[in-house]
C-alpha cells in the first residue's frame, strides 16, 4: 500500500511538473506581476467590457508603492470602463523584469524607466504624442521632451528629474579660511587650505564608480566647455577639453585632495562623509538635503553651482526617467485609456505631491510652479534643472559611452593616460 | 505419476501460470524506474538543460540592448568577447581567484577538521562556531569584511587605535592588487566551514585499530598523517575540491558587495564581468559567450580533476 501511495504520489510530481512545463509558452495574465514585485492592491477581477491597462513602475523610494496602490484605487474608482495594474519594481530588478516580459511578448502598456533608446531601436515603442492628451503635452518642459527625440520623434514623456550641484560644509570652509569657490583654480586652493588646516578630513567628494562614474565625467567636461556629443549628435569624447577636464580631476586625486578610494566609493558612501563632517564638498543631487537635514547633529552646509574652469560657464547636471508606451497594437479604447492614465496621473496636485514625496523635482512647468511656491528651498533647485544639461541618452550607444568613460577614469586613476584613453573610446564608437 | 507432476521444474510451471495481468505486470516493473526517476530528469530538464541551452543559444545569437533574439551570428560573441583587452585580465583574475581560495581554504579546513576531530572539552561548542560563517549570507560576510577594513569608518581601524598600534587611520586597500586579496581573504574564510565539515566526516570514519596499530608500530604523527589520514579522506577531499573549484569559480556575492570589479575590472572575475556585461552594458549576446566560456573552464577543470583522482584511487586499490 505504501509502494502504491509513494508510486501515486511520484506520479502526481510527474504531472505537475510537466503542467509548469506547458505553462512556459502562454504569457502571464496581465494582473499577474513577476516573481519578486510587489503589486501594490489587488486588482479587481477585469470584466469585458473594461479595458486592461498595465503599467510598471520604478520603486523611488520606501513610500513608493504605497502611493501607487492608493492611485491605482484612486484611479480604478474613477474609471468604471479601466482596469488599472500598477507594479512597482526596484531600480535593480526592473531591467531584468521588463526584459523577461519582453522575450515572452508580453510588454506592459506604460512603462516607467530611465531609458528609452534601447526599445526604440527594437522598434517596441509607440510615438509617445499619440497617447498624451494635448493639455497634458503642453504642460512638459520642451528641453526635457527634447531628451526623447529621436529622428523627429518623440518617443517618452520624463515623470520626473533631479540636478545636481556643489554641496559643502559651511564651517570647514570657515575655519579653515576658504570661500566657497566657483572655479577650478579656488577649488584647488580651497582644497589644499581644508587639507591644511585638517587632514582627517577629505576636502572634494569624487565618485568614479561603475554606480555613477558617468555623472563624475559630465561634471567637468561640462563646465570646461567639453561635452559628449557635438551639436550635430556625433561624439566628441577625445576634445582637448574633455582631456583636460578628466586631467584636473585625477590630479586633484593624485594630489590627496580627494577622498581615497574614487573608484569604491559611491555617492551614497560620500554623501554619508559628508553629512557626519568627514568630507568638506561634493556634487550631489538636491536628495541630499533631506538626507543631512535627517541626521541627529545635521552639519550648517550651503549648496552652490558647480564650479566650472577659468572663463567657462558652469553647468548642472541633470538626471531624468520617463514613461513610454510599448507597441501592442492597441485598440481606440486602449488608447483613450491611457491618455486618461497620464491626465491622472499629471494632474497638478496629484503630481506634485507624488514628486515632494519621492523628493525629486518636477519635470512639468505647472508642477514647478506649485512646488516653488510650497517650498521657496526647492524654488532654486526648479530654477537649476530647468537649465541643467542631460546625458544624451536617447543614442544608441550610450550604454557604451556611459560604461566607456567610466572605464577611463579608472584606468586614469591606475596611471593611464587620458588623452589616449578617451582616443581609444571615441575610435570605438561609430560616427 | 503425481510425484513426476510435483516436482516439474519451476521453468516449466510458469506457461502454467501464465494469466492476462502478468505481462502487464513485467511491463510495469520495466517501467516503474523511469517512473520513479521521471519527476528529477524533468525538474533536471526544466531547471537546469533549458538555461543552459539558452545561454548556448544567446552566445550564438546577436541580442538587442532589449534583450530580443535577432538571429544566428555563430561565433561574433567569442571574437568580440575575446578581443576585448580587459578579458585576458578578468581570465587571470579567475584562475587567481579560484586557485588562491580554493588551494587555501582547504589547507586550512583539511588543518581545522584534524584540530575538530581530537576529543576536546568544548569541541560540539567549536563545531557549531565553525559553522556560523557557512550559515551567513556571502552578502552579509562581503559587506561585514568591506566595513571592517574600511579607511574612514572601518573597525580594524579603529581597533588598532585604540590599542595604539596605529595613530592614524591606515589605507588598507590602497591598489587593486590589496582589494583583490582581501576579497580572497573574504572568500577563504567563508570557504573553510565546508572544507572542514567534509573532511570532518571523512576523518570520523576512519578505524581507530589502524591508528592503535601503527602506534604499536611506532610510526611518528606525520608518517600517520599521510600514511593512513590522507589516504582514507581523500574521497571526501575530492568531493570537496570539485564542488569547491565549481562554488569558487562562479562565486559572485563577495567580489561585487566589496568592489563591483572596480577598478577598471582590475578586481572583476569572470562572473562577474559578464554581470556587467548583460546588466550594465546591455551585451547579453556577449555576457552569454563569457558564460559559456565558464562553463567551458568549469568543465575541463572537474572532468580533469576527477578523472585524475579516482584512477589514481582506483590504481592504489
Amino acid at each position: 500500500m505504501k509502494r502504491f501511495l509513494a508510486l501515486l504520489l511520484a506520479l502526481v510530481m510527474t504531472m505537475a511538473l510537466v503542467a509548469c512545463g506547458g505553462k512556459k509558452d502562454t504569457p502571464p495574465a496581465d494582473t499577474t506581476p513577476p516573481a519578486g514585485t510587489n503589486e501594490p492592491a489587488p486588482a479587481p477581477e477585469p470584466s469585458a467590457e473594461k479595458v486592461a491597462l498595465n503599467v510598471i513602475a520604478a520603486q523611488y523610494g520606501d513610500l513608493t508603492k504605497d502611493w501607487w496602490a492608493d492611485f491605482q484605487n484612486d484611479f480604478n474608482g474613477s474609471h468604471d470602463d479601466i482596469d488599472l495594474t500598477v507594479e512597482v519594481v526596484s531600480w535593480n530588478d526592473i531591467y531584468t523584469v521588463v526584459n523577461t516580459r519582453l522575450s515572452g511578448n508580453n510588454p506592459p502598456d506604460i512603462l516607467n524607466i530611465d531609458t528609452f533608446a534601447d526599445y526604440q531601436a527594437d522598434d517596441l515603442l509607440r510615438p509617445i504624442q499619440d497617447f498624451v492628451s494635448d493639455e497634458t503635452y503642453a504642460k512638459f518642459y520642451p528641453a526635457f521632451l527634447e531628451q526623447s527625440n529621436i529622428d523627429g520623434t518623440i518617443w517618452a514623456i520624463p515623470d520626473l528629474a533631479s540636478a545636481r550641484a556643489m554641496y559643502y560644509n559651511a564651517d570647514i570652509l570657515e575655519a579653515a579660511g576658504a570661500a566657497v569657490p566657483t572655479t577650478w583654480a579656488e577649488l584647488k586652493d580651497a582644497c589644499q587650505k581644508i587639507k591644511a588646516y585638517d587632514s582627517s578630513i577629505y576636502p572634494w567628494g569624487v565618485d568614479m564608480t561603475t554606480d555613477e562614474g558617468q555623472a563624475c565625467f559630465a561634471y567637468y567636461s561640462w563646465t570646461n566647455g567639453g561635452d559628449f556629443t557635438d551639436a550635430d549628435g556625433n561624439w566628441t569624447l577625445n576634445t582637448p577639453e574633455n582631456v583636460e577636464a578628466v586631467e584636473y580631476i585625477i590630479g586633484l586625486v593624485k594630489d590627496g585632495l580627494t577622498n581615497t578610494d574614487p573608484a569604491n566609493e559611491t555617492r551614497y558612501d560620500l554623501q554619508e562623509l559628508f553629512a557626519s563632517g568627514k568630507l568638506a564638498m561634493m556634487i550631489g543631487p538636491n536628495q541630499i538635503t533631506n538626507y543631512v537635514e535627517g541626521k541627529d547633529n545635521p552639519i550648517n552646509f550651503g549648496i552652490a553651482s558647480i564650479p566650472a574652469n577659468e572663463g567657462k560657464e558652469t553647468s548642472s547636471v541633470g538626471v531624468m526617467d520617463r514613461f513610454m508606451v510599448f507597441d501592442k497594437e492597441d485598440t481606440d479604447d486602449k488608447v483613450d485609456a491611457i491618455k486618461e492614465f497620464f491626465d491622472y496621473f499629471y494632474e497638478d496636485t496629484r503630481y506634485s505631491d507624488w514628486v515632494i514625496m519621492e523628493t525629486f523635482l518636477p519635470a512639468t512647468k505647472t508642477g514647478g510652479e506649485i512646488m516653488a511656491a510650497a517650498d521657496p528651498d526647492a524654488a532654486s533647485w526648479i530654477e537649476i534643472v530647468g537649465s541643467a544639461k542631460f546625458y544624451p541618452t536617447a543614442k544608441a550607444e550610450w550604454a557604451d559611452v556611459k560604461q566607456g568613460v567610466i572605464d577611463v577614469e579608472q584606468h586614469a586613476l591606475l596611471g593611464g593616460d587620458v588623452g589616449e584613453l578617451l582616443e581609444t573610446l571615441q575610435a570605438s564608437l561609430p560616427n | 505419476m503425481s510425484t513426476a507432476t510435483k516436482s516439474a521444474p519451476a521453468g516449466e510451471r510458469l506457461p502454467a501460470q501464465k494469466n492476462p495481468g502478468s505481462s502487464g505486470k513485467k511491463l510495469f516493473r520495466k517501467v516503474e524506474p523511469y517512473i520513479w526517476i521521471a519527476p528529477s530528469v524533468i525538474l533536471m530538464a526544466v531547471f537546469i538543460l533549458v538555461p543552459i541551452l539558452s545561454v548556448f543559444q544567446m552566445a550564438t545569437s546577436d541580442v538587442s540592448r532589449a534583450g530580443k533574439i535577432k538571429g544566428f551570428n555563430g561565433v561574433d560573441n567569442f571574437v568580440k568577447v575575446i578581443n576585448n583587452p580587459s578579458f585576458s585580465l578578468v581570465l587571470k583574475n579567475t584562475i587567481v581567484w579560484t586557485i588562491a581560495v580554493v588551494v587555501i581554504s582547504t589547507v586550512l579546513g583539511f588543518m581545522l577538521a584534524l584540530v575538530l576531530n581530537n576529543k576536546f572539552r568544548g569541541r560540539k561548542v567549536a563545531r557549531a562556531i565553525v559553522v556560523f560563517p557557512w550559515a551567513t549570507t556571502l552578502v552579509i560576510q562581503a559587506s561585514a569584511w568591506d566595513f571592517i577594513i574600511n579607511t574612514d569608518y572601518g573597525t580594524l581601524n579603529t581597533l588598532l587605535m585604540k590599542i595604539g598600534l596605529i595613530s592614524a587611520p591606515v589605507n588598507w586597500t590602497p591598489t587593486p592588487e590589496a582589494y583583490f586579496a582581501w576579497e580572497i581573504a573574504c572568500g577563504i574564510f567563508v570557504t573553510i566551514p565546508f572544507v572542514t565539515f567534509c573532511v570532518l566526516s571523512g576523518l570520523q570514519s576512519i578505524d581507530a585499530s589502524y591508528y592503535e596499530a601503527a602506534t604499536v608500530d611506532g610510526a611518528g604523527y606525520f608518517q600517520k598523517l599521510f600514511s593512513i589520514t590522507l589516504p582514507l579522506v581523500k574521497s571526501s577531499l575530492t568531493v570537496a575540491t570539485v564542488l569547491n573549484i565549481i562554488y569558487v569559480f562562479n562565486s559572485f556575492p563577495i567580489i561585487w558587495t566589496m568592489t563591483k570589479g572596480d577598478p577598471a575590472n582590475h578586481t572583476d572575475t569572470l562572473v562577474t564581468y559578464l554581470y556587467k556585461l548583460a546588466f550594465y552594458n546591455g551585451k547579453q549576446g556577449e555576457a552569454s559567450a563569457v558564460s559559456v566560456i565558464g562553463f567551458v573552464i568549469l568543465l575541463i577543470c572537474a572532468s580533469v580533476y576527477m578523472i585524475y583522482t579516482l584512477r589514481k584511487g582506483d590504481e592504489d586499490l
